[in-house]
């Protein structure tokens, strides 16, 4: 495997999932002469700028050898993640892709909400020079190979354990679901779509698997040893959690640290996020103001994603669509990762590394 | 909004459309006296003429704007030397008289004509009838502007990078400030000097607009403007948050 130095192996295009940190980076821009500026007044820009390139990422791995990529911001409201605003954050996603395309990157990842698009816009994508790829399938594997870890490091035994997977219709959830179903003693699933939840529920009793499943989380909280947050969920009372449950949070954004007062002996972890062993550098480096981790080299599975093809010259639409990600695929990509460093990051949550 | 006869507008309605008319007017006086500098810095026979035709084409606008104001007997304030357009305009002298036609190529066709499409745009799609028309086709026109300017621009971005984006810099400091300043949501430098009574922004909401949004798609226009050119994404998004809010 060779990768090329000079031209731009790979774009991540993503965007911010809060106001605090759009703050820290915008106002670390600012010189003290300029002033900082508001949050109100901040919000007032900042979604309007289109997307482009922020900065341009090195990334080296432990072959020794290296590539070159960029990252895009779409400049997306964090506050207008959800899916009413999917029209205008498409349309930014399309614009971001473009700008990949003109730099000339062999592969993009659609980083966290950007990937919606490329699950329902194949054909669009497929057209373009650039290959696209959701990087879901990196997300899944870290997923579960951090929940398999952390149990590991918990004494649970995953076998005797019920798991509920909150989001388990979406792209990632479903490839939970198809890893853990021989895996555990029952799946609890959980998803907004009860039709979607039925379908996929009919799927695993033709194969036997054990399950349960409601669109309420509350009906299934209480049984689980072990839950995978896929979705950003807001009705995740940890009061009715089993009080030394394991709780892996990989929504997009990940906001289930503040309840953890709420039931203190839950162990809970940032799920879905990986580690470049020989670090990354960035230039511009705004590293201090947007993506802060507790150590170096933390990243989200999805844009580690186009990382590993692109140090594998595996220049392909590697995770398209929804519900395509087998096993197979999910055991591939991390062993991929594997051979250049890339690995499951250590745990964490926003309280610092866990458990400290 | 319907804007085409003032019998069915609200007082409020009619002084917000009023400081509307009297900014494009001066907007477009300032557009028109900015080209005819313009001739003055340029040697190619070709290029003078096109100056002088924009602006005869700004002449018209304004000439437009000022005929649809008399017309709704309109309460226009028209003054070029204002605390934000007075401003505009010597930045703009300070380089025609260095001869800089580079210079005065980026602020009167990206930075003002920026401004320009997406404001005239923003207010066209919200006023109704014959208001709505004239702002939305003089946009049309002021595109061309800007598309004659990126041609140029980019050519001369790939003469010598370094000293064109350093060039620029300066430049968006120097204008864009004004703008941002002139912008925000509330005058940062003061009154500008047009609008009637206070500051028009604070009315917009009665014909459906707000000074945030189109501030907004203002700067991304420009933002758009400054990448069709090749100005590095990297650059150009500290340029824009470092402008006043």
């Amino acid at each position: 495997m060779v990768s090329s130095t000079s031209s731009i192996d790979f774009a991540v295009i993503g965007h911010q999932d809060n106001w605090e940190g759009i703050e820290r980076f915008v106002n670390g821009l600012r010189t003290p002469e300029q002033g900082k500026l508001s949050v109100e007044k901040i919000k007032s820009i900042f979604p309007f700028i289109p997307p482009r390139v922020l900065f341009n990422v090195q990334v080296k791995s432990i072959t020794g050898s290296q590539i070159n990529g960029i990252y895009i911001d779409t400049f997306f409201d964090p506050d207008k993640l959800d899916i009413q605003y999917s029209k205008a954050n498409s349309s930014k996603v399309i614009q971001a892709a473009s700008c990949a395309e003109k730099e000339g990157a062999r592969i993009t990842t659609l980083g966290g909400f950007t990937s919606i698009v490329l699950e329902g816009n194949f054909n669009y994508f497929a057209r373009k020079a650039t290959k696209f790829t959701t990087g879901n399938t990196l997300t899944a594997a870290y997923i579960v190979k951090g929940v398999e870890t952390a149990a590991g490091q918990s004494h649970i035994n995953l076998a005797n354990s019920k798991l509920l997977i909150v989001g388990a219709t979406g792209d990632i959830g479903m490839a939970c679901v198809t890893y853990f179903k021989n895996k555990v003693k029952q799946l609890l699933l959980c998803a907004r779509s009860l039709n979607r939840l039925e379908n996929l529920a009919k799927f695993l009793l033709e194969e036997n698997v054990n399950i349960k499943f409601s669109v309420s989380v509350d009906e299934l909280l209480q049984d689980a040893d072990v839950i995978i947050c896929v979705a950003s969920t807001t009705g995740l009372n940890f009061r009715d959690c089993k009080k030394d449950a394991l709780i892996c949070d990989a929504g997009y954004p990940k906001n289930l640290d503040k309840r953890i007062h709420d039931n203190p002996e839950v162990q809970l972890f940032h799920g879905g996020m990986g580690q470049v062993s020989m670090g990354f550098c960035f230039n511009p480096d705004y590293s201090n103001s947007i993506y802060c981790y507790p150590v170096p080299g933390i990243a989200h599975g999805c844009i580690l994603e186009a990382m590993v093809l692109a140090f594998e010259n595996k220049i392909e639409s590697y995770s398209t669509g929804r519900g395509n990600i087998t096993t197979d695929k999910i055991e591939e990509i991390y062993a991929c990762g594997l051979k250049h460093g890339i690995t499951l990051a250590p745990f964490h949550n926003a309280y610092g590394l866990w458990p400290d | 909004m319907n804007a085409t006869t003032n019998q069915s507008i609200t007082v409020e309605e009619f002084n917000v459309i009023s400081d509307v008319f009297s900014q494009a007017i001066t907007g477009e006086l300032i557009g028109m006296s900015n080209f005819a500098s313009l001739t003055d810095t340029i040697d190619d026979p070709y290029e003078k003429m096109e100056a002088v035709e924009h602006a005869n084409s700004e002449r018209m606008h304004a000439e437009g704007f000022a005929a649809y104001a008399k017309k709704q007997k309109l309460n226009v304030k028209i003054n070029l030397n204002g605390e934000y357009w007075g401003n505009v305009r010597k930045q703009f002298l300070s380089y025609a008289q260095q001869k800089d036609f580079i210079a005065c190529l980026i602020i009167q066709e990206v930075m003002l004509e920026s401004f320009a499409i997406s404001m005239y745009t923003d207010v066209g799609n919200a006023l109704g009838g014959e208001a709505s028309e004239l702002f939305l086709s003089i946009a049309d026109e002021e595109k061309e502007h800007l598309e004659h300017s990126t041609d140029i621009l980019r050519k001369e971005l790939q003469k010598d990078p370094v000293a064109f984006i350093k060039k620029f810099e300066e430049i968006h400091f120097n204008c864009m400030t004004i703008l941002a300043q002139f912008s925000a949501t509330t005058d940062l430098r003061g009154h500008c000097g047009v609008c009637n009574g206070d500051c028009m922004k604070g009315s917009l909401h009665h014909i459906a607009l707000d000074i945030v949004t189109m501030r907004g798609n203002a700067m991304a226009l420009y933002a758009d403007a400054l990448d069709n050119i090749g100005i590095p994404g990297e650059k150009s998004t500290v340029w824009l948050a470092q402008l006043p809010a």
